[in-house]
C-alpha cells in the first residue's frame, strides 16, 4: 500500500500548438496514410450487424429510434384525437361512453407532452447535434440508449393501458381530488409510468447540456456555435428546474394513493392546490420546452433559404434565454380562477405578458433575414411559413388570456383548447415537420417528395385551420372543454360539425407526410451531399453514410463554416484535421472548454452494449410494479436495475488508459484521462444534480407551503421528529461527507491506505446517518396527518439519497482496491464528493426544517 | 510561423481572458429578475394568507423594486461597456476570435438586462395598480 504514498501523480497538460496555422492545414495527408485511418476508424464506429444492430448506441441509430418511436406515439394519440373529435361531431352522441371519453383526452394530451413534444426534441438533437458541432457522438452514448429503451417500455406502458380501458381519466394535468380518488390503476399508470420517462427526459438533457459545452469543435467560441446549441443549452436547463417539481408532485402524489398519506386531502390537513402549484411550476415552461427547439429549427433553415447569415444572433440568444427564464414566472396563470390574492394574479399576469417580447423578438429576426435575403421558398421554408402564421395567432389568443378578467370568462372552455393548439401545432407541430424535410437528407440520405410535401401541407394548413379556429367562437359560446356530450340547439352543434371535419383533412395530411416518410425511395439514387447549400457543419456528412460521425474534427472559426471556410470539408475528408485516426481501435471525441471551445482532452466513449437493455427493463419493473401495488418484485426489479447500472459503470467510464496522453493531429498533444471540473462527467453530475436539488426543494416547499396555506399545521398537540436523532442523523451525515471530502485529497497525496480507511468509515457513518433519520420520525403516523406525513416523505428523500451515496463510496473503495481508481485516475471520487456537497446539503436542510420546526412554527 | 501565431494568442488571453463564470455572467440580469418574482410572490402571499399587513408589505416591495431595477441597470451599463460598439463599431461579433466572443457576451448581458428590467417593471406594476388581497 505504502508504494503509493507521496507519490504525487503528475497531471499532464494539453502541449503543442492551437491554434493550427494555415501551413499547418495546406499539408496534404498521403493516401496511404488516409486509408489505413479510415479503416481503422472505421472499425472502431462499426454498427453492429444482424440482430446485434440493436445494442447500437451511436447517436445517429439512437436518435432515429427515438424520433420513430416518438412520431408512433403521435399518430396514435392523434388517433384518440380523432375519436374525441368523432365523439363531438353531433349532439347527445352515444359512440363512446363517458368513461372511455374521458381515458381518451386524459391520455390524448398527456401522451402529446411526454411521449412526443419533449422526447421528440432530445431525439432530434440527439441526431443532429453531434453533426452540428462536428462531434463523433454525445458525450455518453450508452446514457442516450438507456434513455430510449426507459422511453420505449414506459411510452408502451402509458400508451397501452388505453387498450385495457385501464388508462387514467382525471385529464393530463391530473388535479386532485378527482385524481387521487379515481378508481382502478388509471392514475397510477400516470404516476409512475411518466416518472419513468421524466427520469430518462432528465437523463437525455443532461446529455444534451454537456454536449453543447464540452463537446464543441476545437475554435467554436459561444460566440460563432449554431443557433441550435444555444436553444439546446437552455432547454436542456429549462427541464433540470422545470421536471424534477413535478417528479417531486408525484411523488407525493404516489404516497397518498399507495398508501393514503394525505399530502392533498384538505379533511386531514393537505391541499389540492399544492399540487396544482407543481404541476404547473412544470407545465408552463414545458410549453417553452416544447416551443423553443422547434423554433430552434427555424433558426437553422432561415438562413440556409435566405442565403445569408442570421439577422441578430445576439438577439436570437437574448430570446432564447430570456424566454427561458421568463417561462417559469408564468405557471399561476393556469390557477387564475383558484381565489388567489389579486395582487398574486397581478405578478403573473405581468410576466405573461412580458414572455410576449422575447418570443416576438426572435420571430422578427427571423422575419429580418427573410427580408433582406434571397430567399428560395423550399419546402422546409413553406412549413416555416406555416409555423410562423398559425404561432403568432396562437400567441395573440395568449396576451389575452393571459389578462385575468379575460380568462376568467374563458378558463377551461374551448377558447383555451384552441389557443393551446394553435401555439403546439405553430410552436412545435410545423417547425418540427419543416425540420423532417430539410434534415431528412442528413438523416436517411434521400429526398422527400417536393409534391407530396406540398400536398401534406396544405391539407394539415388548411385542416388545422378549420379545426381550431371555430372552436375560439365554440368556446366563446360557453361550451367547456372535456364534456363528452352537449345538447342540441344551443349553437354548439354546427362549429363542433366543422371542427371534426378538419380533424379529418389534418389526418389525411399526416397520412400523405408519414407515407412520404417511409415509403422505399430506391429508386431514388444518391442525394447531393449539401442539398440546401446550407452553411452549418452538419451538412458535411458523408455519402454513402459512414458511422464514424467526423472523419476529423475541424478547426472551427466562423458561424457558418462551410460558407466561410472554404477548404473545410475536403480537409475535414482527408483527415487533416484533429483525431482522424483511431489507433487503439476506441471510440473517441474531442473535449473542449466552455468558453472557447479549446481542446482539453480526448474523451473515450462507449460503444455497442446490452447492459442498457437490461438496466432499462430493470428501472422499468420498479416503476411498473408499483403500479398495481405489488412490491416484491418492485424491489427485485431495482436492486438488479442498481447492479445493471453499477456493472455498467464499472466496466466502460473512467477507466485508466494505456497511456496519459496522445497525439491528436496538427502537432497537439492531449491527455486522455481526466477528473473534477475538466471532465465531462464531473459536469454531468453536477447538472444532474441541480435538477435533484430542485425537486428536493419542491418538497421543502411543499413544507412551507402547507404552513402557508393551512391553519392547522402542525397541528395543535402534535408529535414532533425526535429531536436529539434528528440532531444525530444531521452530524452522521455532516461526518461522512467530510470523510469522502478528506478520502479525495488523501486519495489525491498518495496516501491510498488513508483513504480506504476513510471510504470505509464514511458508509457507516451514512448508514447511522440514515437509521437516525427513519427513527426520529419512527412513532409518526403518517396517515393521520399532513404533518407527520411530510416529514415522512423529508425523511424517505434523504434516505434513499443517502443510500445512493453509500454505493458510491463503497464503488470507490472497490475502484481504489482493485485499480480502477489510483491517485492519478480518481474521476470516481471527484465524482462523488460532488454528490456528497449535495446531498449533504439536503440533509442538513431537511433536518433543520425536521428539527426546528416545531420551535419556530 | 506558429509561434507567432501562439504569441498572438497569448496577447489575446492576457486582454480577454474569460473563465468559464463568464457564460453565467450573462444570466445575472435575468437572475435579479427571478428573485424579485419570487420575493413579491412569496411575500404577498404570506402576509395574504397570514394577515401580516399587506399595505406596509407593498410598499417595502415597491422600494425592493427600485433597488433591483438599480441593480439591473447597473449590469446593464457594465455589459454595454463589455460590448463597447461605440468604440469598435461591431454590431455582429461573429468572428472566432477572443475580442468578438468577450464583446458578444456583453451584448447578450446588455440585451438580457434591458429585458429583465422591462420584466421587473411589468411585475411592480400590480404593486402599484392593485392593494390588499381581496
Amino acid at each position: 500500500m505504502s508504494r503509493d504514498r507521496d507519490q504525487k501523480p503528475v497531471m499532464p497538460r494539453p502541449s503543442g500548438t492551437f491554434p493550427p496555422s494555415e501551413a499547418m492545414l495546406a499539408e496534404p495527408v498521403p493516401d496511404e496514410v488516409q486509408r489505413v485511418q479510415q479503416e481503422r476508424l472505421r472499425k472502431a464506429w462499426a454498427t453492429p450487424k444482424g440482430w446485434r444492430y440493436w445494442s447500437a448506441v451511436n447517436n445517429s441509430e439512437v436518435g432515429v429510434w427515438y424520433s420513430t418511436t416518438a412520431l408512433f406515439f403521435m399518430l396514435a394519440a392523434g388517433v384518440m384525437a380523432l375519436l374525441i373529435r368523432l365523439q363531438l361531431a353531433v349532439p347527445e352522441n352515444d359512440l363512446i361512453p363517458a368513461d372511455r371519453f374521458n381515458q381518451l383526452f386524459t391520455m390524448h394530451g398527456s401522451a402529446m407532452m411526454f411521449l412526443f413534444a419533449v422526447p421528440m426534441f432530445e431525439a432530434i438533437s440527439i441526431i443532429i447535434l453531434p453533426a452540428l458541432l462536428g462531434a463523433r457522438d454525445m458525450p455518453f452514448p450508452r446514457l442516450s440508449a438507456f434513455g430510449y429503451w426507459s422511453f420505449l417500455i414506459g411510452g408502451v406502458f402509458v400508451i397501452g393501458s388505453i387498450l385495457f380501458d385501464a388508462a387514467p381519466n382525471s385529464g393530463w394535468f391530473m388535479y386532485p381530488p378527482l385524481a387521487t380518488k379515481a378508481e382502478g390503476v388509471g392514475s397510477d399508470i400516470w404516476l409512475l409510468g411518466l416518472s419513468f420517462i421524466e427520469i430518462a427526459s432528465i437523463a437525455a438533457a443532461v446529455e444534451l447540456i454537456v454536449g453543447t459545452l464540452k463537446c464543441r469543435p476545437p475554435g467554436m467560441r459561444v460566440n460563432i456555435m449554431p443557433l441550435y446549441a444555444w436553444y439546446v443549452m437552455v432547454v436542456g436547463g429549462m427541464i433540470l428546474f422545470a421536471f424534477p417539481p413535478l417528479i417531486a408532485g408525484d411523488f407525493l402524489f404516489e404516497l397518498e394513493r399507495s398508501f393514503d398519506w394525505p399530502f392533498f386531502d384538505p379533511e386531514r390537513g393537505g391541499d389540492p392546490m399544492l399540487w396544482q402549484h407543481l404541476f404547473w411550476i412544470f407545465g408552463h415552461p414545458e410549453v417553452y420546452i416544447v416551443f423553443l427547439p422547434s423554433i430552434a429549427i427555424a433558426a437553422m433553415i432561415i438562413p440556409t433559404v435566405a442565403r445569408r447569415p442570421i439577422v441578430g444572433y445576439s438577439w436570437i440568444v437574448l430570446s432564447a434565454v430570456g424566454t427561458g427564464f421568463l417561462s417559469f414566472g408564468l405557471w399561476v396563470h393556469h390557477m387564475f380562477t383558484t381565489g388567489l390574492p389579486s395582487i398574486s394574479l397581478g405578478f403573473f399576469s405581468a410576466a405573461s405578458e412580458a414572455v410576449v417580447i422575447p418570443t416576438g423578438i426572435q420571430l422578427f429576426a427571423f422575419l429580418a433575414t427573410l427580408m433582406i435575403g434571397r430567399v428560395t421558398m423550399t419546402l422546409p421554408m413553406l412549413w416555416i411559413a406555416g409555423a410562423l402564421a398559425v404561432f403568432t395567432m396562437g400567441g395573440l389568443t395568449g396576451v389575452m388570456l393571459a389578462m385575468a378578467p379575460f380568462d376568467f370568462q374563458a378558463h377551461d372552455s374551448y377558447f383555451v383548447v384552441a389557443h393551446l393548439h394553435y401555439t403546439l401545432f405553430g410552436g412545435m407541430i410545423f417547425p418540427v415537420i419543416a425540420g423532417v424535410y430539410y434534415f431528412y437528407p442528413f438523416i436517411r440520405k434521400k429526398k422527400l417528395s417536393e409534391r407530396l410535401g406540398r400536398w401534406s401541407f396544405w391539407l394539415i394548413f388548411v385542416g388545422f385551420n378549420v379545426t381550431f379556429l371555430p372552436m375560439h367562437l365554440t368556446g366563446l359560446k360557453g361550451m367547456p372543454r372535456r364534456i363528452y356530450t352537449y345538447p342540441e340547439g344551443i349553437g354548439w352543434d354546427w362549429l363542433n360539425m366543422i371542427s371534426t371535419i378538419g380533424a379529418f383533412v389534418i389526418a389525411a395530411g399526416f397520412a400523405v407526410f408519414v407515407w412520404d416518410l417511409f415509403r422505399p425511395k430506391r429508386g431514388q439514387g444518391q442525394v447531393a451531399r449539401n442539398p440546401w447549400q446550407a452553411g452549418t457543419l452538419e451538412w458535411s456528412h458523408e455519402i454513402p453514410e459512414e458511422a464514424w460521425g467526423v472523419r476529423s474534427i475541424p478547426h472551427v472559426t466562423s458561424r457558418y463554416p462551410l460558407w466561410d471556410q472554404p477548404q473545410i470539408v475536403e480537409r475535414m475528408d482527408a483527415g487533416r484535421y484533429y483525431l482522424p485516426d483511431a489507433e487503439e481501435g476506441k471510440r473517441e471525441t474531442l473535449i473542449t472548454s466552455v468558453i472557447d471551445a479549446e481542446p482539453l482532452q480526448v474523451q473515450r466513449v462507449t460503444g455497442p452494449a446490452w447492459i442498457t437493455h437490461a438496466a432499462a427493463i430493470f428501472t422499468g419493473g420498479t416503476f411498473i410494479f408499483p403500479t398495481f401495488h405489488v412490491y416484491p418484485p418492485a424491489i427485485v426489479c431495482g436492486v438488479l436495475a442498481v447492479a445493471c447500472i453499477l456493472y455498467w459503470l464499472w466496466t466502460s467510464t473512467a477507466r485508466p488508459p494505456e497511456a496519459d496522453s496522445k497525439d491528436v493531429g496538427l502537432g497537439l498533444r492531449l491527455p486522455t484521462y481526466a477528473s473534477g471540473p475538466a471532465s465531462a462527467g464531473w459536469w454531468a453530475m453536477w447538472i444532474t444534480m441541480l435538477g435533484d436539488a430542485t425537486a428536493f426543494a419542491s418538497v421543502i416547499f411543499g413544507f412551507f407551503f402547507y404552513w402557508t396555506a393551512r391553519p392547522d399545521f402542525p397541528p395543535d398537540g402534535a408529535a414532533h421528529a425526535e429531536p436529539l436523532l434528528v440532531a444525530i442523523a444531521a452530524g452522521a451525515m455532516a461526518a461522512s461527507w467530510a470523510l469522502t471530502l478528506w478520502a479525495r485529497g488523501a486519495n489525491r497525496r498518495g496516501a491510498v491506505s488513508l483513504a480506504r480507511g476513510a471510504l470505509v468509515a464514511a458508509p457507516l457513518l451514512a448508514g447511522v446517518g440514515g437509521i437516525g433519520l427513519i427513527g426520529s420520525v419512527w412513532t409518526l403516523e403518517p396517515t393521520s396527518h399532513v404533518y407527520p406525513a411530510i416529514l415522512w416523505a423529508l425523511a424517505i428523500w434523504v434516505v434513499v439519497h443517502t443510500g445512493v451515496g453509500v454505493i458510491m463510496q463503497v464503488y470507490c473503495l472497490a475502484g481504489s482496491i482493485f485499480g480502477k481508481m489510483t491517485p492519478r485516475y480518481d474521476a470516481d471520487i471527484w465524482n462523488v464528493s460532488l454528490f456528497w456537497h449535495f446531498h449533504v446539503l439536503s440533509a442538513v436542510v431537511a433536518c433543520a426544517v425536521m428539527g426546528f420546526a416545531p420551535g419556530v412554527l | 510561423m506558429s509561434e507567432d501565431r501562439q504569441k498572438t494568442r497569448d496577447g489575446e488571453v492576457e486582454e480577454f481572458a474569460e473563465e468559464q463564470a463568464s457564460l453565467w455572467r450573462i444570466t445575472l440580469s435575468p437572475l435579479a429578475w427571478a428573485a424579485h418574482f419570487v420575493i413579491c410572490y412569496g411575500l404577498v402571499a404570506l402576509s395574504c394568507a397570514k394577515g401580516l399587513p399587506v399595505e406596509s408589505v407593498r410598499q417595502g416591495l415597491i422600494v425592493f423594486s427600485v433597488v433591483v431595477l438599480a441593480l439591473i441597470g447597473w449590469i446593464g451599463w457594465r455589459a454595454w461597456r463589455q460590448w463597447d460598439v461605440r468604440e469598435t463599431g461591431d454590431y455582429l461579433n461573429q468572428q472566432g476570435k477572443a475580442e468578438d466572443r468577450h464583446r458578444f457576451l456583453g451584448h447578450a448581458a446588455f440585451l438580457l438586462s434591458i429585458i429583465s428590467f422591462i420584466g421587473v417593471v411589468f411585475v411592480s406594476l400590480p404593486l402599484l395598480l392593485l392593494e390588499g388581497c381581496g
